[in-house]
């Protein structure tokens, strides 16, 4: 028993670093403007300036603040992951609802679509959507959810069909339920703690995607990301200079830190709503 | 002439009795007490006609006045004919003529007709010698010879009545009422007080004296299988009213009033293994009977116009009864259900192949099979969650088919199902009190507060506590009883007509198995509401189930009361599940 517990209590642990840290860049991402010692858009300084008492780190090639560019980042980098990762978890869930409640030729049809999703390698298909579209934040939001609404689909589908034979619902329709009052009354409830820890799971990596796509020069122009700070600093050299210490590595801290952080929680969801399933099912 | 015949008999022309639209009132007391309230009822020549009913329906009153024999208070109106002599209205000695002759009246309790001072012989020739011009000598002969008709023993003629047993008085009586050879005996409870091998014996000499004699018979009793042995025609009294009317054997294998049902349901006999059950509620009283039909009241099937119309005795189904519904209902009625899966490509499997069986108001029936019968694809077309490829389902005479929505509505509030596996049947996620309010939320009934109500005596209903911690309960903090329990409430707070039951304790222990059946057993009785009861477990089924229907690949091969199938199985697959059925070591 021990062992378990143990892990139990790592796990609560990470879940709850994971939670401070993101309050942490909530913070950030809401507040930002008011706490970071200049407009991210303002050229405060000098171009190239190392790290100092008045850029505590440093500045880009056009004079911008870093670490107000960074902070400014946090809003952009978590609006692309959480629009991303919501429009991907309620559009693929709604479609695996569907597909699990009318069974038949949609499903087939729909389930198939999803395989495809799935096999389709990832980084080409992201490079390829968002050449065709153009550039800007609401194309990333749509190529992102577009890469990760598969499996959130498939997770609703098989969740739905089970509980269409499910015997308490069989129950509420033998004393006349229709399908509207399963849904919101057992449906969704069933399947909200799955798609909660789903999206959070699907926000991190949803994070990591506009890392990538705004690395290979496909994110949005005017408002920095971290992963445009990064493709930034990169063109500009950073690496040859050694300014990469304060220009690359912060973005990609933040980066890991949130990807991270938002992984533990989902960790720590996955495990509770897995337990109360669990308790249940075994009575 | 057979030896044994005793002379002439005046052989009249039609009925020996005919009662028509009597009405019987007692004017004793502050209020007069309505004991007869208008009975039909007629004896043909060598007929036995049985008239049934619990104490207070009027019987012992209808056996008294067939021979004027009631108490001065007592105003009677409408007919009796007598051998052809209308009785009510007559003058004293023109009936005083007929008692004995005509028809005599042997009395209910035996030995009480005795004088204690004066021997049995005596008194069985006094009718003779008061009725028929006869020596004393002819008298004593006769009476040895009655002695010998009835059975007993020529020597006790010379005994008194408290020297003879129970079943040598009633013989005795019985001798005295044919002393003046009368062509009808009415009889009052012949064999209540009688042990039973005395009462089949004297039931025997009844059977076997009509045979012979040519007697007609009126039995007034409350026995069930005496009526069974002696009478070719039933009627059955309540509340002064004949309720239901016609050959014996039709009304007791087939009540189809709701009352004959349950008074026969309340009977102990062989026939069905169940426990006995009394009819809810009391009888009518007699100084204040109900409006419309008498048993509206107690009846689980009445509605509203049963308060206020008299039913009249109408044909039914090769008998006569009254009431407005038709006799008991049949809830449901599955006709030649046909259902196959697709299990691959090209294989099919037939889980139903033309399965009939049919529920009536009040009735249980067990429906058992092995698993893979059918049972569970029968249940789920029952309810009308399936549709069966050929065949239908009736509720109360209409196809589910063809129902429209608010049909729907009406059959799902009035069908429930209670499933094997309760932790499977309710929601993890929602509390107790949400799981016996779901059906009142899905159908719209009632207020937030009445919801509330009814739930909280849904859950005493079923033995629950109704408090608020355990309202809050979610299925994993129950034991499985508890939330079989909590299903049977969900089941019964809609106040459903039938409740299907899918193996409904197989995943209790004996104990709590039986503490479930018990009270689903009593919610039936109590609501009066039809019930099938689904399992592989025939010692189980038996005991609650009037009519046992069983399945086996899909196909009803057999069908029946409860006892007979158990005790006679004509069909191997029956014959395994008794054989394979729980015992305890004693095959």
């Amino acid at each position: 028993m021990s062992r378990p517990r143990r892990l139990r209590r790592a796990t609560r642990t990470l879940t709850i670093l994971g939670g401070v840290t993101l309050a942490v860049f909530g913070v950030l991402a809401l507040f930002g403007s008011a706490l970071a010692p200049f407009d991210a858009g303002e050229r405060a300084g000098r171009p190239f300036l190392e790290p100092s008492r008045d850029h505590l780190l440093g500045t880009d090639d056009i004079g911008h603040d870093i670490l107000s560019e960074l902070i400014g980042g946090a809003r952009v980098s978590l609006l692309i992951g959480l629009a991303a990762a919501a429009i991907a978890v309620v559009g693929g869930g709604l479609l695996g609802a569907v597909a699990g409640y009318r069974r038949g030729a949609v499903d087939a049809v729909l389930m198939r679509t999803v395989d495809y999703a799935l096999v389709v390698p990832t980084i080409p298909l992201l490079i390829v959507l968002a050449s065709y579209l153009e550039r800007g934040m609401r194309s990333q939001i749509l190529v992102v959810a577009v890469l990760l609404w598969a499996e959130p689909a498939r997770i609703v589908r098989s969740q739905v069909l089970s509980l269409r034979e499910r015997t308490h619902v069989l129950a509420a329709r033998t004393f006349g339920a229709g399908a509207p009052y399963l849904i919101r009354r057992h449906v969704v409830p069933a399947v909200a703690p799955l798609l909660i820890a789903q999206f959070v799971r699907v926000v991190s990596v949803a994070i990591l995607f506009e890392v990538a796509l705004s690395f290979v020069g496909l994110g949005d122009p005017v408002r920095r990301s971290w992963g445009s700070m990064i493709q930034f600093a990169t063109d500009r050299g950073a690496f040859l200079t050694g300014a990469w210490k304060w220009w690359i590595v912060p973005p990609g801290l933040c980066v890991a830190a949130v990807v991270c952080s938002f992984a533990f929680v989902g960790l720590g969801l996955e495990e509770r709503f897995d337990r109360r399933l669990a308790r249940g099912a075994q009575g | 002439m057979a030896t044994d015949r005793l002379g002439d008999r005046h052989q009249a022309a039609g009925p020996i009795l005919e009662v028509t639209d009597l009405r019987v009132t007692y004017d004793a007391g502050a209020t007069p007490v309505q004991a007869l309230r208008g009975v039909t009822l007629c004896v043909g020549t060598g007929d036995a006609v049985g008239v049934v009913g619990e104490s207070g329906s009027g019987k012992t009153t209808l056996a008294l006045s067939t021979l004027r024999l009631l108490p001065g208070e007592a105003a009677i109106s409408g007919s009796v004919r007598l051998g052809g002599q209308e009785l009510v209205g007559a003058p004293a000695e023109v009936v005083r003529r007929h008692r004995g002759r005509t028809a005599a009246y042997v009395l209910q309790a035996p030995g009480r007709g005795f004088n204690p001072v004066r021997t049995i012989g005596s008194q069985i020739a006094e009718p003779m010698r008061l009725h028929l011009d006869v020596s004393k000598p002819d008298a004593r002969d006769r009476t040895a010879r009655l002695a010998r008709l009835v059975e007993l023993d020529p020597d006790l003629l010379e005994s008194y009545a408290h020297e003879l047993s129970g079943g040598e008085r009633q013989r005795a009586m019985l001798a005295m009422a044919l002393a003046c050879d009368p062509p009808l005996l009415i009889l009052d409870e012949p064999t209540s007080g009688l042990d039973s091998t005395t009462k089949a014996a004297i039931a025997e000499t009844l059977g076997r004296l009509r045979q012979e004699q040519g007697l007609a018979l009126l039995v007034i009793s409350h026995d069930f299988s005496l009526m069974a042995d002696l009478t070719d025609d039933l009627a059955v009294l309540y509340g002064g009213v004949v309720v239901e009317q016609g050959p014996t054997r039709t009304v007791l294998t087939d009540p189809r009033h709701p009352y004959s049902r349950d008074l026969l349901g309340a009977y102990p006999s062989m026939t069905t293994q169940k426990d006995l059950r009394g009819i809810r509620g009391s009888a009518p009283d007699p100084a204040d009977p109900p409006t419309g039909c008498p048993y509206h009241p107690r009846c689980t099937q009445a509605i509203d116009e049963c308060a206020t119309w008299a039913p009249e005795l109408s044909p039914v189904a090769g008998r006569r009864i009254a009431c407005l519904r038709g006799g008991v209902l049949t809830r449901l009625a599955a006709k030649n259900l046909t259902k196959s899966y697709r299990t691959g490509l090209r294989r099919t499997v037939d889980a139903l192949r033309g399965v009939s069986l049919e529920v009536r108001e009040g009735e249980v029936v067990g429906i058992v099979g092995e698993t893979g019968s059918g049972k569970s694809t029968l249940v789920r077309l029952l309810v009308g969650v399936d549709e069966a490829d050929a065949g239908t389902v009736e509720w109360e005479g209409r196809t589910l088919a063809t129902f429209e929505k608010a049909e729907w509505a009406d059959f799902r509030r009035r069908v429930a199902i209670v499933f094997q596996d309760p932790f499977e049947a309710v929601s993890p996620l929602l509390s107790v009190a949400e799981v016996v309010r779901e059906p009142l939320d899905v159908q719209h009934i009632g207020s937030g507060s009445d919801r509330a109500q009814q739930v909280a005596a849904a859950l005493a209903g079923v033995g629950l506590p109704p408090t608020d911690a355990f309202r809050s309960r979610r299925a994993h903090d129950l034991s499985g009883g508890q939330l079989q329990r909590v299903a049977i409430a969900r089941a019964l707070v809609l106040g459903p007509r039938l409740l299907l039951a899918d193996e409904p304790t197989s995943m209790l222990d004996a104990s709590e198995q039986a503490k479930l059946l018990v009270m689903l057993k009593d919610e039936q009785l109590a609501r009066g509401m039809a019930m099938i009861v689904v399992s592989h477990d025939l010692a189980l089924v038996r005991k609650v189930a009037d009519r046992l229907v069983v399945l086996h690949a899909g196909e009803v091969v057999e069908t029946g009361p409860g006892a007979e199938v158990i005790a006679a199985p004509s069909h191997p697959v029956t014959r395994a599940l008794v054989k394979a059925a729980a015992t305890l070591g004693t095959r």
